[in-house]
């Protein structure tokens, strides 16, 4: 037999007795509908829980330190491990590992006009620089001369220097603009103090050097996102620039060996290890802590929220689960009823000489159609559903203090629904379906 | 019944001892050998068929008849394969069915066999052309085809008007005939009738005994007919009696082809008459 004929034949009968089937596919769109919208919160927690973790920074990267960064080497007997370059060519051929960044702050004043303060700069990869999403202005090219990166609310650290008010008292933003007047810079801050305490003998200020701007991240003045507070240059031309502005004298702020001298190469205050994939995070993270360095990434956080997520989401699913089992047993319960209806017919198409998989293949579509039928409805239910509660409730923002959808029903969770509901359809139509193939052929004949 | 009966009664004594049997050759379609049916009731066995014997042959019109709980049910429905013997053969077109499993005898029936019912039992949820049409949907055949197909036997059986009416929608005189329209659409060997008139008045009942007559004998069929009534059974060509679950005795009655051709003509007013109902 043709499935088209099958096929029509089973809804045909589903036509027959409309109530029952409204009935009954009624049951299935309450079990799918619950189901996706359970799942959906599901997973719209969990999304908007990484969306939150990922406002505080890239989820892929793990931040690396040293333990023996901040400890004098003389006061130690064993070998200091401290970050430098050799290691992190080590970090990098790790597997999993897209890139490696350093990151080496200094200390310096900004001076512009009238404005002035005193931050950090952190000299980064050119690689890191490039994930910097930049609002004004583009990323330097490597090689180039140092240029500065600024963070969307460092303008607001900027002080008059007359007055000493700033944008915490004022309210008034300062009048600095990175792109378009020139940033004098202070490296030499010991220097610079000395010669700001006064008196006589105070030595003259040291050098003051302009640093061209190469762009501002994006964001407004009081957007916070994990660069909006620093100040970022490309590492090989910081380096180049302290070697010049230090000269011979040791550079502030870098460790000293056993005897109190500098080391001849750079050691980093700590550094970004960049990873493929987020599932990759956790090994790479214990490869570097096996190695002695302290290493720190979101994934700890997220993975400890997750598994809370992936509790709710099981507990939720499982509510929705189940209605659609009662629904399966309502379809199931139909079937029969079906099949005790139409027991002499069932004989007489077995007379004429239907096949008895034909039989149990038009009991199965039967079934699984009222699933499928269920599930369609049941998932366009959803939808609207998901989309009142993300539009017109506002449980995101009560529930997790973040903007964005709580509900979300991706792709794949639509296309498994209405799977799942025909598979439990078919499920619950197969026991009938069997007793339908063996119904006796000899009860068609009988009269009654 | 009454004058018809009569008529049709007093034709049989005149056809009587005219030769029909030498015009064809007879090829065996349907060979039973020491049938056997027992059914067990608590300790005591009830021989529904005790030990028959008999050869059914191309292009013959058979009629079983007995009475009520003589076996005659019974014997149809092992020679179409919807009981099991208790023992004995039954070899139908050279093949042995009593062993065969039931996909196999699903599969037997769907090749070779049509089935006519006393209660016509027609699937009330499709018109005439697709009731027609069901069991050839079962060989996977093409819609279009066997609609096609389903229409040629429901001008056959005079129903060209009623070919899109819904089962209920018929009298139960269109209904069989459309339920003969679906015995014969197959093409099959042989047709098997249980009680085809069992729940028409008369004069309908002779128009479809004849139009079922005419048809098998135009096709060459065979036809076997179960039936409680004697006269109704005088119309084939051989009536096997059966009385307590053996054949009694079998009864040769030969129709010559005058005889159908006269009833060719009756053919017209049932035509007609299918088309008023």
């Amino acid at each position: 037999m043709r499935f088209l004929d099958l096929l029509s034949m089973s809804v045909n009968n589903l036509r027959r007795r409309k109530l029952r089937t409204a009935l009954t596919v009624l049951g299935v769109i309450i079990g799918v509908a619950s189901v996706v919208i359970m799942v959906s919160l599901g997973i719209g927690l969990n999304q908007l829980m990484l969306e939150m973790y990922s406002s505080y920074g890239d989820m892929t990267t793990i931040s690396v330190y040293s333990n023996s960064r901040y400890m004098d080497a003389a006061s130690s007997d064993s070998e200091p491990m401290y970050l430098t370059d050799e290691v992190l060519e080590q970090f990098k051929h790790l597997d999993h590992v897209d890139g490696v960044s350093p990151m080496l702050s200094c200390y310096v004043l900004f001076k512009q006009g009238l404005y002035e303060t005193t931050v950090d700069i952190t000299g980064v990869s050119q690689e890191y620089l490039e994930k910097i999403p930049l609002g004004q202005g583009q990323i330097p090219e490597e090689g180039g001369p140092m240029k500065l990166i600024y963070g969307n609310c460092v303008i607001q650290w900027f002080r008059n220097s007359k007055t000493g008010e700033g944008y915490w008292e004022t309210q008034k933003l300062p009048d600095v603009d990175f792109m378009n007047k020139p940033m004098f810079v202070i490296f030499d801050m010991d220097s610079y103090y000395q010669s700001q305490g006064g008196g006589e003998n105070a030595p003259k200020p040291p050098k003051k050097y302009m640093i061209e701007t190469a762009g501002v991240v994006e964001g407004g003045v009081d957007e916070y996102n994990s660069y909006a507070y620093s100040v970022y240059t490309e590492i090989e031309g910081l380096k180049a620039q302290l070697k010049q502005i230090f000269k011979k004298k040791p550079i502030p702020n870098q460790p000293t060996n056993k005897k109190g001298k500098p080391y001849p190469y750079f050691i980093y205050d700590n550094a970004v290890v960049f990873v493929d994939d987020m599932a990759n995070v956790t090994e790479v993270q214990k490869v570097i802590s096996d190695m002695g360095y302290q290493a720190n990434s979101q994934m700890e956080w997220i993975e400890q929220s997750q598994q809370t997520y992936d509790i709710i989401q099981m507990v939720l699913g499982g509510i929705g689960a189940i209605s659609l089992f009662v629904a399966a047993i309502g379809i199931a319960n139909t079937m029969m009823m079906s099949i005790y209806e139409r027991t002499k017919e069932i004989g007489v198409i077995k007379v004429l000489g239907c096949d008895m998989g034909n039989i149990r293949n038009m009991f199965l579509i039967e079934s699984g159609f009222i699933g499928f039928m269920g599930g369609v409805i049941g998932l366009s239910i959803s939808f609207a559903v998901s989309y009142a509660m993300n539009n017109f409730l506002g449980l995101g923002q009560a529930m997790m203090g973040v903007d964005g959808d709580i509900s979300r029903i991706p792709l794949w969770l639509a296309a498994s629904a209405v799977v799942f509901a025909v598979f439990v359809g078919m499920a619950a139509g197969f026991f009938p379906s069997l007793r339908a193939m063996k119904l006796s052929p000899l009860a068609a004949i009988r009269n009654e | 019944m009454g004058e018809e009966s009569k008529i049709d009664g007093t034709r049989d004594e005149d056809l009587r001892g005219k030769n029909f049997g030498g015009l064809k050759e007879r090829v065996p379609i349907i060979e039973v050998k020491n049938l056997y049916k027992i059914y067990k009731v608590g300790d005591t066995k009830v021989y529904a068929l005790g030990g028959v014997d008999f050869t059914m042959y191309r292009g013959e019109f058979c009629a079983i008849v007995g009475p009520s709980g003589s076996g005659k049910s019974t014997l149809l429905n092992m020679l179409a394969g919807l009981e099991k013997p208790s023992k004995g053969e039954i070899v139908i077109d050279k093949v042995h069915i009593e062993k065969m499993k039931e996909n196999e005898l699903v599969a037997f029936r769907r090749k070779r066999v049509g089935f006519i019912f006393q209660s016509y039992n027609l699937l009330k949820t499709l018109n005439a052309v697709e009731n027609v049409a069901l069991p050839l949907s079962f060989r996977g055949m093409p819609r279009k085809k066997r609609n096609e197909i389903a229409r040629k036997y429901l001008k056959l059986v005079g129903l060209e008007k009623q070919m899109n009416h819904m089962a209920n929608a018929m009298s139960g005189g269109q209904q069989q005939r459309v339920g003969i329209a679906r015995a014969l659409a197959v093409n099959p060997r042989i047709i098997f009738a249980d009680e085809p008139t069992g729940n028409l008045d008369s004069k309908t009942t002779m128009e479809i005994l004849k139009l079922m007559r005419r048809i098998v004998r135009e096709q060459n069929q065979t036809l076997v007919m179960v039936t409680h009534d004697n006269h109704l059974a005088s119309y084939a060509d051989r009536q096997f009696h059966i009385v307590d679950g053996k054949i009694f005795k079998i009864e040769e009655c030969h129709h010559d082809e005058e005889d159908i051709e006269e009833e060719d003509i009756k053919e017209e007013d049932i035509k007609e008459e299918g088309i008023k109902g």
